[in-house]
């Protein structure tokens, strides 16, 4: 349904410039990786709390109000460098299988991490219950690594 | 150079004659399993050294005391790094000859190093002062290197990483 679309992407100027250019597309890999580190970091520090491990003298409100800009920017900065690389790839990308997981699992995991998420982390900790915050944790570092990440590297390394 | 650079270049050959060698950079499925793998702990130990040094900064994680956040990151980064040196060094096992002849592994190598000394100058320097800054809504001078150096460093490790199999400057 998407191909034409998918079509029309790889074959626009912009995308054949990246392609044909021997270094923006392996320094957009680059800088890709570079904020995935920094995504990485602001989601782990606060699931890794939420799971009752690392910093676990802070309630964990504090720690996801902290967390919470600097995920922003790492989020923005993995699709602003993704894009291009989608682009540049657009008819690989379409017939990739992990690809298609990812596409599918990122929405799940950005609504689960504006809504569930987010609402346990910043309750009264009292309120919750301890085995609910380790599900929370848990369950999105499944859906972020083992649902995002993973599929994302399998795409180049399977095609 | 090359005299000095021969006992090396015999070592990575050597491993890159071994059974075990071949067979894993032929095998189908092990090779990007530690690939995966070894991006995985990446995140798990880049991630958190960034917060570490977005802290040592002044502009991240600022609500917990430095020596907290660093008493309660450390273990979760010594095994970030334990898993990445564990599958980097088993794909290095896996294909020697390739990471011999290139520049961004080699930069790579260097800039760890680099890090590492970084981290020591920090540990045995400015950290000693520690009481002193714990809390303090702008971190030292010291502080301040240690974790731009930091973020520098290591960003300089995942581009030089991921450039490994761009080895444009192959003779």
């Amino acid at each position: 349904m998407l191909e034409p679309y998918f079509q029309w992407m790889n074959d626009l100027a912009v995308s054949k410039a990246i392609g044909e250019s021997i270094w923006i597309y392996p320094l957009v890999q680059a800088i890709h990786l570079l904020f995935l580190a920094l995504f990485a970091g602001s989601l782990l520090i606060v699931d890794l709390r939420l799971m009752g491990w690392g910093m676990r003298e802070q309630p964990v409100a504090k720690v996801a109000r902290d967390a919470w800009p600097w995920m922003i920017v790492g989020f923005v900065g993995l699709v602003v460098t993704g894009i291009p690389q989608l682009m540049q790839n657009a008819m690989r990308e379409y017939f990739s299988e992990f690809f298609w997981i990812k596409m599918y699992v990122l929405p799940i995991a950005l609504i689960y991490t504006l809504t569930v998420r987010r609402m346990v982390a910043m309750a009264d900790e009292s309120r919750v219950a301890p085995a609910m915050s380790k599900l929370t944790g848990f369950a999105s570092i499944l859906l972020w690594i083992g649902g995002v990440a993973v599929p994302s590297r399998l795409i180049g390394l399977f095609t | 150079m090359a005299d000095l650079l021969k006992p090396l270049h015999d070592l990575f050959f050597w491993v890159s004659e071994m059974e075990n060698s071949i067979a894993l950079r032929e095998s189908q499925f092990t090779w990007p399993l530690f690939e995966v793998v070894h991006v995985v702990f990446m995140c798990l130990f880049a991630g958190l050294i960034v917060m570490m040094d977005l802290r040592l900064l002044g502009i991240g994680n600022m609500q917990t005391p430095f020596t907290q956040l660093q008493k309660r990151l450390f273990p979760w980064q010594m095994i970030g790094m334990t898993g990445a040196a564990i599958t980097g060094l088993v794909l290095v096992f896996g294909d020697p000859m390739r990471f011999y002849g290139n520049i961004f592994f080699w930069m790579k190598m260097l800039m760890m190093v680099i890090a590492a000394v970084n981290a020591m100058a920090f540990h045995y320097i400015t950290y000693f002062s520690v009481d002193s800054w714990d809390n303090a809504r702008v971190p030292p001078f010291g502080a301040k290197l240690a974790g731009a150096l930091g973020v520098a460093l290591w960003g300089f490790v995942i581009i030089a990483g991921r450039l490994i199999p761009y080895n444009w400057f192959q003779n």
